[in-house]
């Protein structure tokens, strides 16, 4: 019975020891799986930087200069109160020395003519009382007790004369009126070389009070300057070299080159804020863009699909033809005969892939690239994309390429399609065995690579010039233009950092002319030294 | 009976040439191949051809101009276009010049073979259709 209720207990323990456990397992896990979510947010997040908001420059600044003002104050009203405290030392050494020289005014009329007894020991009493009055001020001055003492003993001794001039037969009388009075003037002296002391104290002191008055002034004003100075300069060129920094990131933005936007503050504010946002926006921009030129893209294959298509009923028809032919003779011919039309099946096959491989690679929507690339080969491949649409105009064309162009840097299949777009306008204005001229070079332009391609077509007039490169202007017919092309390729060249510019003549024909900045190294894209050096090694071998 | 009949083929793809030749001769006919339209056109100068089959697009010379060379030198002569795919307006222009009938590629043999016993037969003359 014993054991059973043991055993129960027992059991019972181990279900709550278990509990408390698993209780603890949990919290363990949700905490971590806690502190894992957070380093995964921050993660999510760019790499942190120390927030120093301008908000919080500009509250640290106030804050500090309030403190700075009131401690400025505090230092003004203490020397106030120190002037106060002279003051009233200086007024209570005057009346001490007013009153020493009139105690010995006094002091002197008795000597010399025996009388005043009455008002010396009255003036007495009152210096007296001064002196204790203004324990306060004297003490820090002067030797207090002996001035009290000295006071006290004058005092006494003129209480002696009076006792003594009450009685005056009295033996020895004129001996101790002497030995009085020599003692009388010896305290009286003492008294006065206080005075003295006094006085120059009171000069002294009030010459430390107005230097430290003026100190306190000069240096309140200058801390102030300073510090005025200093928040100018942090706050101000702070604010400043952000604002001239978006400035030029404006305008590189007009130009079409959406660079990435990097705060260049190791902390994060709002300028980094507005970085950030700007930076996202140009992305969006960049995007919105990016899909343009793709459907863009999507049209001009369109357009060359009717040439490929013709262009690949040739590979195929001669496919048909053979196969046709070998299921046909296949028993009659010899052997070399079937191998040399199983050869020829491989080839038409391959040509076939060749002219879609061509065009499917073009119209593929691929990652922008940047490499260094030459600016022949994209021509030649372009001119192969639109092979077969040139065959169909029948028009001629002719390709002249620099030798030892420069390369330039910039991607393969967006510059195929600004040419292609280019060729494209120039064959819609060109007449069935007309010709078109495309010419590679280095440009007048130092540093940049130029692809002229002129037509003979009708030219553009002025009013219709102004509006050409405006997206979705066309003067084509509905359905085979959408006015895209030419907006399009300004914007990859743009973000090339080129140009394209057209000269034109009405019913003589059209050049555009589209520059390329040349370069070898893509890092020397922004540093000109760098690639002026590259031109003048290639120029001597054009 | 006895006149065989006289087929020219004309195409820049050699392939074609190589290949339809056998087939069109076993026909029963005679048959000429050529991939340059200029060698074509001084051939067809020369010699009386009861047949002409020629690609309607080729580099040099148009098959319209063919067309109208065969026309020049002889009415009776039969042209049969090869046409491309979606070429219908070309295929037209060549019928209004009396073009006797087109194919378009991708075709069979049997197909280019049908089109010219009909043409042999409207000019009287009869082959011996393999099917
Ligand atoms: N070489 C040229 N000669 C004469 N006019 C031209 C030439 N190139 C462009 N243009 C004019 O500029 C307009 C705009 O050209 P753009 O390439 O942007 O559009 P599109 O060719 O009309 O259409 P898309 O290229 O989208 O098919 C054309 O409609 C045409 O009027
Ligand atoms: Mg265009």
């Amino acid at each position: 019975m014993f054991s059973d209720c043991l055993d129960k207990w027992y059991i019972c323990g181990l279900k709550r020891l278990k509990r408390v456990l698993d209780k603890q397992l949990a919290k363990r896990s949700t905490a971590e799986s806690d502190l894992e979510d957070n380093v995964q947010g921050l993660a999510d997040r760019r790499p942190r930087r120390r927030r120093f908001t301008i908000k919080a420059h500009i509250y640290i600044v106030f804050v500090v200069s309030l403190v700075i003002a009131m401690s400025i104050g505090a230092a003004l009203l203490l020397t106030m109160f120190m002037m106060e405290k002279n003051l009233h030392f200086i007024e209570t050494a005057n009346k001490y020395v007013y009153l020493v020289y009139e105690t010995r005014d006094r002091e002197s009329d008795y000597v010399l003519y025996g009388k005043g007894l009455n008002e010396s020991l009255e003036t007495v009493r009152k210096l007296e009382e001064i002196v204790l009055e203004h324990y306060g001020d004297l003490k820090k001055n002067i030797d207090y007790e002996n001035m009290v003492r000295n006071i006290e003993k004058y005092g006494k001794l003129l209480e002696d004369v009076e006792e003594l001039e009450g009685t005056p037969q009295a033996a020895g009388f004129a001996e101790k009126k002497e030995k009085l009075k020599a003692e009388l003037r010896k305290y009286g002296s003492e008294m006065l070389n206080a005075a003295d002391v006094l006085m120059k104290k009171e000069v002294e002191s009030t010459d430390k009070m107005m230097l430290l008055f003026r100190l306190v002034h000069i240096y309140a004003l200058v801390f102030l300057f300073v510090f005025i100075l200093m928040v100018l300069h942090l706050l101000g060129y702070r604010v400043l070299r952000s604002l001239n920094r978006f400035a030029s990131y404006t305008k590189l933005m007009a130009s079409g080159q959406y660079m990435n936007i990097v705060p260049d503050n190791s902390y994060s504010d709002e300028f980094y804020d507005l970085s950030l946002a700007i930076d996202q926006m140009l992305k969006d921009l960049d995007r919105q863009q990016n899909i343009l030129a793709q459907s863009q893209k999507l049209r001009a294959v369109g357009t060359l699909t009717a040439g490929i298509a013709h262009e690949l009923n040739n590979p195929i028809n001669n496919i048909t033809l053979t196969a046709h032919m070998l299921l046909e003779d296949y028993n009659d011919l010899p052997d070399e005969e079937r191998l040399d039309m199983v050869k020829d099946l491989i080839e038409e096959a391959g040509r076939a892939r060749n002219i879609v491989r061509n065009l499917l690679d073009f119209a593929r929507e691929s990652e922008t690239i940047m490499e260094p690339i030459g600016l022949g080969e994209v021509l030649k491949e372009t001119l192969k994309l639109a092979n077969h649409q040139i065959k169909i105009a029948g028009v001629n064309m002719d390709l002249k390429i620099a030798s030892n162009m420069p390369r330039i840097h910039g991607d393969r299949h967006q510059l195929e399609q600004v040419f292609l777009n280019l060729i494209l306008n120039a064959l819609d204005v060109t007449v069935k065995g007309g010709l078109i001229k495309i010419e590679v070079a280095v440009s007048d332009e130092p540093n940049f690579a130029a692809v002229k391609i002129t037509d003979y077509g009708q030219g553009i007039p002025d009013h219709i010039l102004h509006h050409i490169f405006d997206p979705f202007f066309t003067t084509k017919a509905k359905g085979k233009g959408t006015g895209l092309g030419l907006s399009v390729s300004q914007g990859i060249i743009a973000k090339h950092g080129g140009q394209i510019s057209v000269s034109t003549k009405v019913r003589r024909g059209t050049t555009f002319n589209v520059k390329l900045p040349i370069t070898t190294i893509p890092a020397d894209l922004d540093k000109r030294s760098e690639t002026a050096i590259d031109t003048q090694m290639t120029q001597p071998v054009l | 009976m006895a006149e065989i009949v006289k087929v020219l083929l004309l195409d820049d793809e050699p392939i074609v040439g190589k290949r339809l030749k056998p087939a069109i001769a076993k026909l029963g006919c005679e048959v000429e191949v050529f991939e340059k339209p200029t060698d074509a056109l001084k051939r067809i100068a020369e010699k009386e051809f009861d047949i002409v089959v020629t690609d309607i697009r080729m580099d040099e010379v148009d098959g319209l101009e063919v067309l109208q060379h065969v026309m020049d030198r002889s009415r009776r002569t039969k042209v049969i276009m090869i046409t491309g795919y979606a070429m219908m307006e070309l295929a037209r222009q060549a019928m209004e010049k009396g073009a006797f009938d087109f194919i378009a590629k991708p075709f069979k043999p049997d197909d280019l073979r049908a089109v010219i016993v009909k043409a042999a037969e409207s000019l009287g003359m009869s082959l011996q259709d393999r099917s």
